[in-house]
């Protein structure tokens, strides 16, 4: 199933005019900071905006003539948006029971999924009792209770604290995974997208700026939102102890040292993910002195100026984006095929570990 | 440890509550205590209580019925002359209730504007009638609930509604099961005032209403009437009304106030 939409609305002074569209079984991600329009995209989707001019295709067949009620979307809201008078186990079955299904049917529905996104929370609890990822996880369970076939999550993670993300994390990505349709997820966090979707439309303003895979986007951004955002190195893969305080970190292709990251026992970890700015790696003609605990050699495949500034592109092992001053690429004469030297501080890296600690280790 | 209060605002604070508690002290004081039996069916207290409660609970539920959408309206419509359509709404608040009965009087009267018509097709007579103390009533009384009810709904979160409708509620699903019990507590506070308003209306009923034992002679005008005829009485009936306010006051806490 495919989702394709092409949006213009005028809002507020700002012009919102976007198209995009998911493939089959595809995570799309909109990504863009505060005020370029994202949620505006997911309310004219929903149908939630009656002055929009839009084009909303599901496999062809228009839903941007249906009034939202019609529109087969679920969406977990920025927020959640929970019914504060009605319990969790009601806020599951509203889009059930709203579409005029039994009430007894609608509960065992609910049940079912509250047991699947959110167990051990009481369903005869008031979402003001609740944490913030308590409630973005009944927000999910609502979200998917209408057997939607296309699924929205506007911002998933921002309410929830710290601890809890790396559990929602893993929720969010198999809760995506799992759903037969297209998958839209609205974020400002670049990491969230880069982790979650299969592919980023990068939106500034009101209008996309960028489309691609993450990959894509990392390697050559085309704004400077999208590179000081996306154009991040991305490690992943299993960590191992080094010593105190620090660990390995073995990626597909090569090894970085990286901080151990905290509240995690020391052990192997399996699907850790670290970002990288390419800002933070340091580029030089020879083998530099100094404290950086990671030195790589490598080619350098590109160079691309934008602005003041030049993203290099080097085949090292793991391969890696630096970002240095046009001014200094020059001066070390820097271009396609020019063997250097890359350094990084391993405090630099952050990391994020995707499954939360077992104790069955 | 208690805040210290000044001297100057207690004592004025002092002067109000006694302002208030005074007369219904006094009315205390001076019933015919002995003779209490008698003065309650000496004039008709039963009959007046009866339809009394009658009268406003009936203009309680029409002022709710009309009113609550008549508030959707002015707080979620869009149209032009939506502020004087709020104006008029609330104009009975500051017309004296006899105007307002005289209008009502001039409108629905057997001779009135569209009182005649009612009566020459329907032969539909409200004046001197049971109903027509319910309209009266309730056109004085309207006004508290349809306000309450509007700054409830303009204080209401519109993202709530709109997930619902976006989760297939249709507009009045929406309604019925998010806007209703989300503004529920202003719609009750509005309500309870509304009922108190309704329990002591008299200019609007006696104009177009009249006063009629046992069809339209509600406790305030039995009590305007008794009062001539029978001081004691008057101030019993006084009493039960102070009585049933005191106790729906007691019953409903600090919710008709909005305190806990």
């Amino acid at each position: 199933m495919v989702l394709e939409a092409t949006i213009e609305v005028r809002r507020g002074g700002m012009t919102v005019a976007a198209t995009f569209a998911t493939g089959d079984r595809e995570t799309l991600a909109i990504l863009g900071p505060n005020g370029a329009g994202k949620t505006t995209i997911v309310e004219t989707i929903a149908g939630l905006v009656p002055t929009a001019d839009a084009r909303i295709l599901l496999d062809d067949g228009p839903i941007h003539d249906l009034p939202p009620e019609r529109r087969p979307i679920g969406i977990a809201f920025q927020d959640g948006v929970l019914f504060p008078h009605l319990s969790v186990l009601e806020n599951v079955a509203f889009p059930v029971r709203a579409r005029g299904a039994r009430t007894r049917a609608a509960r065992t529905h609910g049940l079912e999924l509250l047991d699947r996104l959110a167990p051990g929370i009481d369903p005869g609890a008031k979402p003001g009792t609740l944490s913030g990822g308590e409630r973005q996880r009944v927000a999910l369970a609502r979200a998917l209770a209408g057997t939607p076939r296309v699924l929205i999550l506007d911002e998933p993670l921002s309410a929830v604290d710290v601890s809890a993300r790396a559990d929602m994390r893993a929720l969010l990505r198999r809760t995506l995974r799992d759903f037969d349709g297209p998958r839209l997820l609205v974020t400002h966090d670049p990491i969230e997208a880069m982790t979650l979707a299969d592919r980023l439309v990068i939106l500034e303003d009101g209008r996309v700026s960028q489309t691609g895979t993450p990959q894509d986007i990392r390697e050559a951004p085309r704004t400077r939102y999208a590179a000081d955002l996306v154009g991040m190195n991305l490690f992943a893969g299993r960590l191992t102890p080094l010593e105190a305080g620090a660990g390995e970190l073995q990626t597909a292709d090569g090894v970085v040292t990286v901080p151990w990251p905290e509240g995690i026992p020391v052990g192997p970890v399996d699907d850790v993910l670290a970002t990288l700015r390419p800002a933070d790696v340091a580029l030089h003609t020879a083998r530099p002195e100094g404290s950086a605990r990671n030195v790589l050699q490598g080619v350098v495949e590109e160079v691309a100026v934008v602005g003041d500034r030049a993203r290099v592109r080097l085949a090292s092992s793991p391969r890696l984006v630096a970002e240095i001053t046009s001014g200094s690429a020059a001066r070390m004469a820097i271009g396609a095929g020019t063997m250097v030297w890359a350094s990084f501080k391993a405090v630099e890296i952050h990391l994020m570990v995707e499954r939360g600690p077992t104790d069955t280790l | 440890m208690r805040a210290r209060l000044p001297v100057a605002i207690v004592a004025l604070a002092s002067i109000g509550a006694a302002f208030v508690l005074l007369p219904v002290v006094a009315l205390f004081v001076r019933a015919p205590w002995s003779r209490l039996g008698e003065a309650l069916s000496g004039v008709g207290a039963s009959t007046a209580l009866r339809l009394s409660i009658e009268v406003s609970l009936a203009a309680t539920a029409i002022s709710v019925l009309v009113g609550v959408p008549l508030a959707w309206v002015l707080a979620r419509g869009e149209f032009p002359g939506r502020n004087l359509l709020r104006a008029v709404v609330v104009l009975p608040i500051l017309l004296p209730p006899v105007v307002g009965g005289v209008g009502l009087l001039v409108a629905l009267g057997r001779s009135g504007l569209v009182g005649r018509w009612l009566h020459d097709v329907f032969g539909i007579q409200l004046t001197f009638t049971t109903a027509g103390a319910v309209l009266a009533t309730t056109f004085v009384s309207m006004p508290l609930v349809v306000l309450a009810t509007e700054a409830g709904l303009r204080g209401l979160d519109r993202r709530y509604e709109r997930a619902a409708a976006a989760m297939g509620g249709s507009p009045w699903y929406v309604f019925r099961r998010v806007t209703l019990p989300m503004v529920a507590p202003q719609l009750a506070a509005g309500a309870v005032l509304t009922w108190a308003r309704a329990l002591g209306e008299f200019g609007a009923t006696i104009t177009f209403a009249g006063n009629l034992a046992g069809r339209t002679q509600t406790m305030p005008l039995a009590v305007y009437e008794a009062r001539q005829v029978d001081p004691g009485g008057a101030i019993v009936l006084s009493l039960i009304l102070v009585v049933i306010s005191v106790a729906v006051l007691v019953t409903l806490g600090g919710r008709l106030t909005g305190l806990r």
